[in-house]
């Protein structure tokens, strides 16, 4: 092939700078993991895999680990059935249609803080919209502060307001490519909307299904700000997954390695899933 | 290696980059020179106070002072709550800040014991300080304080005119004051106060107050946590049935408020009580000065009338160990002689004043809010001297300053505490040890 | 299609006006809050906006230096829209077009710097900004948003390329064209609507970025909006009318732009989602 040379040499520049910019830090951020130290700025010290063991022991590790994953899945399958359902509607006969799926697409842009403070002040129990609409219900407010339970359900919620539009946007370019001559086939066999949907849209998903829910996992389970800006883990810990907890023990606790070494445990469990995803779901049967 | 070597030693020039990065620690007292060099000219200062007044009282100064001295002063400013982090990444890049803004006397101990910090004895020594305010560390000053931040109950005080009310000395007084002015009659508001009790900086700042009055210390002098002894969990306890008594004046959830309901509730006649500090007095006054002539303050009164309190906020400075220090000391020093004063008076009840001698300084006196809110300043000195009055804060607690009172603020124990009390209805003694358990492995690590 | 019949027609219309609600609501309601006045805001609800004031927005803007901030943000934001651009493009191209054992490894690594805190990975990019006597300058900033969006742009870009017929690129050599001259006409405008795609998401992350801009930059006249404006979230005498006209401030850029750009996004996003 020609011009191969030009290819490696523009790689390996662009490779290298890359690693020196991403790995160098992420590199930094492990190796902090088997040390102790109180701040970025103490002299070290080596403790090998100390800092594991005193984490994998802890309580508050478990039960972190536990709501994370209550929350990666809720988010992912709620952001997925939520998705095809707007995919469905946006690719149906609505009237103004390119102004509803801009619309419909808006959340994704907004800055993380901008709708945690929107939802905070909605949410206000004195004066936010959301008080006076749960007010018809008979409820003074949604006690979000107050309820464990509540609270998750709010950060899940929110994790869904946001990010389904992604999900919805690419199921709806995967609907798009669906030929109509299937459906019509169907139809003629006097098959019924929900087997339409089961028989023919699902299978025709599959290969976007896959992909979307892989990248949907990795940034759910890793995803930080909406629940540090809403509820900062709490209340009492009830949505304190590991991302917070290595957040808390960094940068509130003083406690850099043990940090260091949450992030790197929950690394290692996202790597494995990521491993045991492609051996079911390969992605290269469609690939180049 | 000395210190400031070392600290100079991971920040060499560019050319140490091309040779690779592992070259650089050994390479870098070598090329050192040019990169001290190039740093003489400018004293590069943290400011933490972003608020634009006062970002213009610091830019002035370092105006000022290149003027008169030829030095540029570099001010940057940043939220306090970052300003640790961006210190943080100062050093470990290695360029520091040659003076910097701190909010945790943890922090300030944590970088003195790396020897990040140059002492400032000299500075320190010549004034006369109000107490409570410098943090030693084995007898030297790290830290310039510029600001009491003292947390107290503000009230409105045309309202309490209006019923005949006078300022609470217990906490019976307290709710029945509340009691009074809640309702939808004239002079009254449909709340009372609001408390967050949230695991945030609010709570830990706002919340404790009474329960600092009422004689309550998280330690003994070994640093063992004494929150649930014998002598303490009574007073606790009294402090939490009193907060759950204070709910019934308290809008809806208060586990879901923060600043902004303290603030905007209090200025649009929600409550009529609210804790907070100078700022909120500051503000009102410059958006709304009518209603800012009605706030009076107290301070946070014990169940027994015997004591009283305020939580303690303070900031300070500190200088670092850098090929600036020299420079950042006569700054520091010039600083506080010539231009402190206009910084306090970017926000004049806000920023009480550390310094004994500023409350008899005709510069400080001469500002007009100083005398608008003469009964707010008047009541700031008296803390400083009250033996009834104790200046207390989460952070600021134990025998004497540690990172331990800081990591059992980071930890949110107390507000938890309160949390359980409040929200899921535990009994006293239930609420205090799963507190004080908290506390203790936080400062186990 | 078919013709609906009446009633699907009618469900549809109720479902496509719930979704808009569901989806606009929060954006609209953050927009009419910041321009109420005080009472308004912290009285009697109305759905209906006003009365209208622009008291938040004076105080706000009387303590800050938006315009500053917001060139800032939109030189940042810009100059981590072409690095990433140009970067992946190259990254992306060469190695679907090379052929070498632990192609998807290079692809996968870079994906790991999103699982530590940002903070965590700030600190240590910030010394070598200093090393190479770049920090405090936006150009700095620029590369650290970089790290953040590369990964994803190489992913991205990696699918559209991947689906380009490599005989279209041969067909353009063989008549005379250079690698790099049928790269650039051939093979790019196909990926089109891949790099508008990346361009955006780019954009957006650096537009509101907050922790890298704390640590990257100091100086006041260097500060993107996030930064800028969090010294003000910061203070805490702000109450919800100035919070909401912050967050207005600081959304309202993305929205103009959203609103000419929409329809790249969404072919764009979902072209990439699919291929990728």
């Amino acid at each position: 092939m020609r011009g191969e040379r030009t290819l490696y040499s523009i790689l390996g520049v662009a490779v290298l700078l890359t690693g020196l910019l991403i790995l160098y830090p992420a590199y930094h951020a492990l190796e902090l993991s088997f040390q102790k130290l109180d701040s970025f700025v103490s002299e070290p010290e080596w403790v090998g895999f100390a800092n594991y063991g005193t984490v994998l022991r802890l309580p508050e590790f478990w039960a972190a680990f536990g709501r994370g994953i209550v929350f990666a899945l809720s988010t992912i399958t709620l952001q997925v059935v939520f998705g095809i359902a707007f995919a469905m509607l946006l690719n149906a006969q609505i009237p103004l249609k390119p102004l509803v799926r801009g619309i419909t697409v808006l959340p994704y842009l907004l800055p993380t803080i901008i709708v945690a403070l929107t939802f905070q002040w909605m949410l206000d129990p004195t004066n936010g919209v959301m008080s006076d609409a749960v007010g018809l219900f008979g409820m003074d407010y949604i006690p979000w502060g107050e309820n464990g339970a509540v609270a998750m359900s709010l950060v899940i919620f929110l994790s869904v307001w946001i990010w389904t539009p992604f999900v919805t946007l690419a199921f709806l370019a995967g609907l798009q490519s669906v030929p109509d001559e299937l459906y019509e086939a169907a139809r003629v066999d006097g098959a019924t909307a929900w087997q339409r949907f089961w028989h023919i849209t699902l299978p025709q998903l599959r290969p976007v299904l896959t992909v979307v829910v892989l990248l949907r996992a990795i940034w759910m389970f890793n995803k930080f700000d909406i629940i540090w800006l809403t509820t900062r883990g709490g209340p009492l810990e009830a949505t304190e997954h590991l991302p917070v907890l290595a957040y808390r023990k960094t940068f509130e606790m003083y406690q850099l390695g043990e940090g260091a070494a949450v992030s790197a445990i929950s690394f290692l469990i996202l790597s494995v899933f990521i491993f045991v995803y492609f051996y079911f779901f390969p992605l290269d049967e469609k690939g180049s | 290696m000395t210190k400031t070597n070392y600290i100079a030693g991971s920040g060499p020039s560019r050319r140490t980059v091309l040779k690779g990065v592992g070259a650089a620690a050994g390479a870098a007292t070598g090329l050192y020179a040019p990169f001290v060099h190039a740093q003489t000219k400018t004293i590069r200062f943290l400011n933490g106070e972003p608020s634009r007044e006062s970002v213009r009282a610091m830019q002035f100064a370092a105006a000022q002072y290149e003027k008169e001295k030829g030095i540029t002063v570099q001010m940057d400013s940043v939220p306090a709550g970052g300003a640790f982090d961006k210190v943080q990444a100062s050093i470990k890049g290695g360029r520091p800040y040659d003076i910097a803004t701190l909010i945790f006397v943890g922090d300030v101990l944590l970088l003195a014991e790396e020897g990040k910090l140059a002492p400032i004895n000299d500075i320190v020594n010549k004034y006369d300080w109000g107490p409570k305010i410098l943090f030693p560390v084995d007898g030297d000053n790290y830290w310039y304080p510029y600001d009491y931040n003292l947390c107290w109950i503000n009230y409105r005080k045309d309202l309490y005119d209006a019923q005949g009310l006078s300022e609470p000395t217990n906490w019976d007084g307290l709710l029945s004051n509340l009691g009074a002015l809640k309702g939808d009659g004239a002079n009254q508001l449909p709340h009372g106060i609001v408390h967050p009790i949230g695991s945030n900086g609010a709570t830990n700042y706002t919340a404790f107050g009474y329960m600092w009055a009422n004689g309550v210390q998280l330690f003994d002098d070994e640093w063992n946590i004494i929150l649930d002894s014998p002598e303490m969990a009574p007073l606790v306890g009294e402090y939490l049935d009193f907060m759950a008594s204070l709910s019934q004046y308290m809008p809806p959830a208060p586990a879901q408020a923060g600043w902004p309901n303290l603030v905007g509730d209090f200025q649009t006649d929600k409550i009529s009580h609210t804790p907070g500090t100078g700022r909120l007095i500051d503000t009102m006054n410059v958006r709304m000065p009518e209603r800012a002539s009605n706030v009076s303050s107290f301070l946070y009164p014990s169940m027994r009338g015997d004591m009283f309190a305020v939580n303690h906020g303070y900031d300070g400075w500190v200088v670092l160990d850098t090929a600036m220090t020299d420079e950042a000391m006569k700054f520091l020093e010039w600083f506080s002689d010539e231009h402190l004063i206009n910084f306090l008076h970017t926000s004049p009840v806000h920023y009480q004043p550390t310094r004994l001698d500023i409350y008899e300084d005709a510069r400080w006196l001469a500002h007009p809010d100083i005398d608008t809110f003469k009964h707010i300043i008047d009541m700031q000195e008296r803390v400083l001297s009250d033996e009834n009055v104790v200046i207390r804060s989460i952070d600021t607690e134990g025998p004497y300053a540690d990172a331990r009172a800081g990591k059992v603020f980071r930890s949110y124990a107390l507000p938890e505490m309160l949390q359980n009390k409040m929200l899921k209805n535990l009994s006293n003694e239930e609420c205090i040890k799963a507190a004080a358990e908290k506390m203790r492995s936080a400062i186990a690590g | 299609m078919n013709q609906l019949s009446t009633g699907s027609r009618i469900a549809l219309n109720v479902l496509a006006l719930l979704a808009v609600a569901y989806s606009f609501f929060p954006v609209y309601w953050m927009i009419i809050s910041s321009f109420r006045d005080d009472a308004s805001l912290y009285g009697n609800t109305s759905l209906v906006p006003g009365p209208f004031s622009l008291d938040n927005y004076e105080i706000l803007l009387g303590l800050t230096d938006y315009p500053t901030w917001f060139m800032n943000s939109l030189l940042v934001a810009g100059g981590t829209v072409a690095i990433t651009l140009v970067v992946s493009v190259l990254i992306s191209y060469s190695v679907t077009r090379l052929k070498f054992r632990g192609k998807s490894l290079i692809i996968g690594t870079m994906l790991y710097a999103y699982m530590f805190p940002p903070m965590m990975l700030a600190i240590p990019l910030y010394s070598l900004f200093v090393r190479a006597g770049i920090d405090d300058t936006r150009l700095s900033l620029m590369i650290s948003h970089c790290t953040l969006t590369l990964p994803l742009g190489v992913w991205l870009l990696w699918g559209f390329f991947k689906q380009i017929p490599e005989d279209i690129e041969e067909a353009a050599m063989v008549d005379g064209c250079s690698r790099i001259k049928a790269f650039v006409l051939v093979v790019l405008p196909l990926a089109l609507p891949g790099l508008t795609t990346v361009a955006i998401f780019s954009f957006l992350l650096s537009w509101t970025d907050y922790t890298f801009a704390l640590v990257m930059i100091g100086s006041d006249y260097l500060k993107t909006l996030p930064a800028g404006l969090s010294t003000m979230i910061g203070l805490y005498e702000l109450r919800w009318g100035e919070l909401m006209a912050g967050s207005t401030l600081i959304a309202l850029p993305l929205l103009i732009m959203f609103m000419f750009l929409s329809r790249y996004f969404i072919s764009g996003l979902a072209a990439g989602a699919v291929k990728g």
